[in-house]
């Protein structure tokens, strides 16, 4: 091993890492056969997608060379990691471009076609990372010491592998699914008129991380039900208290098991005002057509498809909204904005997890509502695993 | 301290805004740079280096915009910049802002083209590790895909690092961003007094951990993991945890270390508390001790206009003297990432050249060591530089805690 790792390193941080030395297996092997595929002959993870490292290292931070041969990866980590995944890293410190270019000369990439992952946003995964994820000069330094190695994206080639979770992957979507829904539980009881924003935003939060929760970002939409551009907030909420008639729609996002969820619905404090009602209905035929769709075989542009057409026959407006469960920036990403164009070609699998949460709007827009959670594609259809009841909540 | 509902902070005033952007379109005009950009960096939640790494990708465009995400193009010259977001919606500072239609790299190069820097000398934020700024991100903190984007549209320019034109913007804090800091410092020690009244043998760790956030987003900090470390003494380095930690128990005997930070206007600011859970050996006494005098002494020297080479080697020589050993752990306090870093590994030897100024805010931290290196200890907070010395930006008593 030519990289001679440093003498000092910062404290090892402890992250789950609970998956299987079989689940492990079961990537990697994915990724060599897609890669192989695709033409690859090796795939490299490198500085700046810590997604996908972590998805094949269960390590926090590493970078990894894999051939698609079937050799053993190289794997590069820092602070001292190491797992049952990856007993012996390399290990560095804060020099990631040396080690990555050694790895690739160690495995006689020279003159490779090496498929780099995320170096553009993906079908499936980096979906909101437009320009891609990777460090530039880390990985100019790796492209200049090889010039007769080809680099190409091959984000798609790990994006298609997490795209399809295993029964491991699944359980943990599910324990996810629950902490979320305890978060918005949380919410639901804790919001009511004259309660302090940031107080409600942080015991929130808290009941995620009593639950083991890794972070993610609580949003919060909280403003008058009228409001015409209600305020966001990804942190407390300062200076604010709960007014009658506030409108609070949360994401409430868990991580268990490195799998990111979310979960969504609306709270007013008050009664939820007739204009909206028909609103609401539009959205519950919307979802659960939606829910009915998805089985294997079924495509996200037929789900788009379906909710414009319900909207328009209502002589309303509705958009399909959804994004990948998995370890982060998952896809497919069908958003108001983009319309799903990315995702318009892909069809589902069993083993797909998606947060359906689509928008349902009055025909002059004012009026939007939204409410959704995590679903799990299975041979049969699709399995809900969100438990809650269809409908905004009412808190008099 | 006061609960989120009742806080009044209307956020930094344009005045702020236009100091920030003078002191970058100065130092860019010293170096003779048309413009400076700040591209788009990477994403540091997907980057998953340390947390100060995380936090400090994106934090140029944070200073320059308010915005979470943001890529500035600032002419020197003095006209508007430009600003690039994925934002939800614009702010007091930049009300309208450019989004991105199809790549950030295409918004970067047309928004340099709209300002004339085709064949310019543009000067880019980021593009490797700074002494002021992202000193831990040893290859900068750039996205790879729109830079290279930029570099191809825009083949006559000529693109330099500048990393310490916005950096050296940075170091020095002005009235508002000291106020931020000093109402942060003190979210901190209220969750250091939360962390205190909770850890006891038996306690779960995972509960723990999210009492003491909880406290701190109570009082109205942005979020940002505690570290926290527990364990006995004497079975190597204590873990580190940056999330709630599972299945994990306090016992007796345990030491506990963290980095305990509270976020407020977008400035991380940190205290840090050792905690026994029994009575403390008396042979840890010395190096408590030297580490409580190390601390002071380093107050006294922080003054404005001395080198660090001097400040550093009077604290890592301050052990000798006593038998033990000593190493400095600091760095600035910021929008994240910043510098200059000092740390055990480092020994802050590219910094010695860099000069203390007036107003920075430092977190100071040091290191003792018992005379036979059993037992170290690291005791510290959020400390301002005034003409006097340093005056810590909240009231604690250096030492450790002892909950028995």
């Amino acid at each position: 091993m030519p990289w001679t790792p440093p003498a000092g390193a910062g404290a090892t941080v402890q992250i789950w890492n609970g998956y299987s030395l079989a689940e492990r297996d079961r990537r990697w092997n994915a990724v060599r056969a897609n890669a192989i595929e695709a033409g690859f002959d090796c795939i490299l993870i490198p500085l700046g997608n810590g997604a996908d490292a972590r998805y094949l290292t269960q390590l926090r931070c590493s970078a990894m060379a894999l051939p698609a041969d079937g050799r053993a990866p190289i794997v590069i980590a820092d602070r001292s990691s190491t797992n049952e995944w990856v007993p012996a890293p390399w290990q560095t410190g804060r020099e990631w471009a040396e080690p990555m270019a050694e790895a690739l000369g160690d495995l006689g990439m020279e003159r490779a076609r090496i498929g780099v992952a995320g170096l553009r946003g993906g079908t499936v995964t980096h979906c909101a990372a437009l320009d891609g994820v990777v460090n530039h000069t880390a990985f100019e330094f790796v492209r200049e010491r090889f010039p007769h190695a080809q680099f190409a994206d091959a984000t798609d080639v790990v994006g298609l592998v997490r795209f399809v979770k295993s029964a491991e992957e699944i359980a943990w979507v599910r324990e996810s699914a629950r902490a979320a829904e305890a978060g918005l539980e949380a919410l639901i009881q804790l919001a009511r008129p004259g309660a302090d924003a940031g107080a409600l935003y942080a015991d929130a939060l808290a009941r995620l991380l009593e639950l083991r929760s890794e972070y993610f970002p609580l949003t919060l939409t909280l403003d008058s039900i009228d409001a015409p551009r209600p305020r966001r907030y990804a942190n407390p909420p300062l200076g604010r208290r709960l007014g009658a008639n506030a409108l609070i729609a949360g994401e409430v996002n868990a991580i268990r098991g490195a799998q990111l969820t979310q979960v969504s619905q609306p709270i007013v404090l008050g009664r939820v005002p007739e204009a909206w009602q028909p609103v609401i209905d539009l959205h519950r035929e919307v979802y659960e057509a939606g829910l009915a769709l998805m089985k294997p075989g079924a495509s996200f542009a037929a789900l788009v498809d379906l909710a414009a057409g319900l909207g328009a026959q209502r002589g309303r407006k509705a958009i399909a909204r959804l994004h990948g469960c998995g370890y982060g920036d998952d896809g497919p990403l069908v958003t108001e904005k983009n319309g799903g164009a990315r995702a318009c070609a892909l069809t589902m699998a069993p083993g797909n997890a998606f947060v359906w949460k689509p928008l349902a709007m009055s025909a002059d827009e004012k009026i939007r509502f939204s409410f959704g959670g995590p679903v799990l594609v299975t041979e049969r259809g699709c399995e809900n695993l969100f438990t809650r009841a269809h409908g905004m909540i009412a808190i008099a | 301290m006061e609960a989120p509902a009742e806080i009044d902070w209307p956020g930094y005033s344009l005045a702020e805004r236009d100091w920030r952007w003078a002191r970058v379109r100065a130092a860019a005009a010293k170096e003779n740079f048309d413009c400076i950009l700040v591209p788009l960096c990477v994403d540091g939640r997907n980057l998953h280096l340390s947390l100060e790494q995380a936090r400090g990708t994106r934090s140029d465009g944070r200073f320059l915009t308010g915005l979470d995400n943001a890529a500035v193009v600032l002419p020197t010259d003095g006209r508007a910049p430009i600003v690039i977001s994925d934002d939800d919606c614009g702010n007091d500072w930049i009300p309208e802002f450019r989004p991105v239609e199809n790549s950030w790299g295409e918004a970067m190069a047309r928004a340099l083209g709209d300002l004339g820097m085709e064949r310019a000398r543009i000067g880019v934020s980021g593009l490797r590790r700074g002494f002021y700024t992202h000193g831990r991100a040893f290859h900068g903190v750039v996205n790879h895909g729109s830079y290279a984007e930029v570099l191809r549209r825009l083949p006559n320019a000529r693109f330099e690092n500048a990393t310490e034109v916005v950096g050296h913007a940075r170091y020095v804090k002005s009235a508002e961003q000291i106020a931020c800091l000093r109402r942060g410092a003190a979210i901190a020690a209220a969750g250091i007094d939360k962390m205190i009244e909770l850890a006891r043998p038996g306690m779960d760790e995972g509960l723990l951990y999210t009492r003491v956030m909880q406290r701190l987003i109570g009082l109205g900090s942005e979020y940002y993991p505690l570290a926290f470390y527990s364990g006995l003494h004497g079975g190597g380095r204590l873990p580190r945890f940056e999330n709630p930690a599972e299945g994990r128990t306090l016992r007796a005997d345990y030491r506990i270390a963290n980095e305990v930070d509270a976020v407020f206007g977008g400035l991380i600011a940190q205290e840090q508390q050792p905690i026994f859970l029994g009575r403390i050996p008396d042979a840890w006494k010395p190096a408590i001790a030297l580490q409580r005098d190390m601390y002071d002494t380093a107050l006294e020297h922080l003054t404005p206009g001395r080198p660090f080479a001097e400040f550093m080697d009077r604290i890592n020589g301050f052990g000798e003297k006593r038998g033990m050993k000593s190493r400095l752990l600091m760095h600035g306090r910021g929008y994240g990432d910043d510098g200059p870093l000092f740390t055990p590994q480092n020994h802050g030897g590219r910094n010695r050249d860099l000069l203390i100024e007036k107003d920075c805010v430092f977190i100071v931290k040091p290191i003792a060591y018992s005379a036979d290196g059993s037992f170290d200890t690291s005791w510290g907070g959020c400390v301002l530089v005034t003409e006097k010395g340093g005056v810590p930006l909240v009231k604690r008593t250096p030492g450790m805690i002892e909950n028995v």
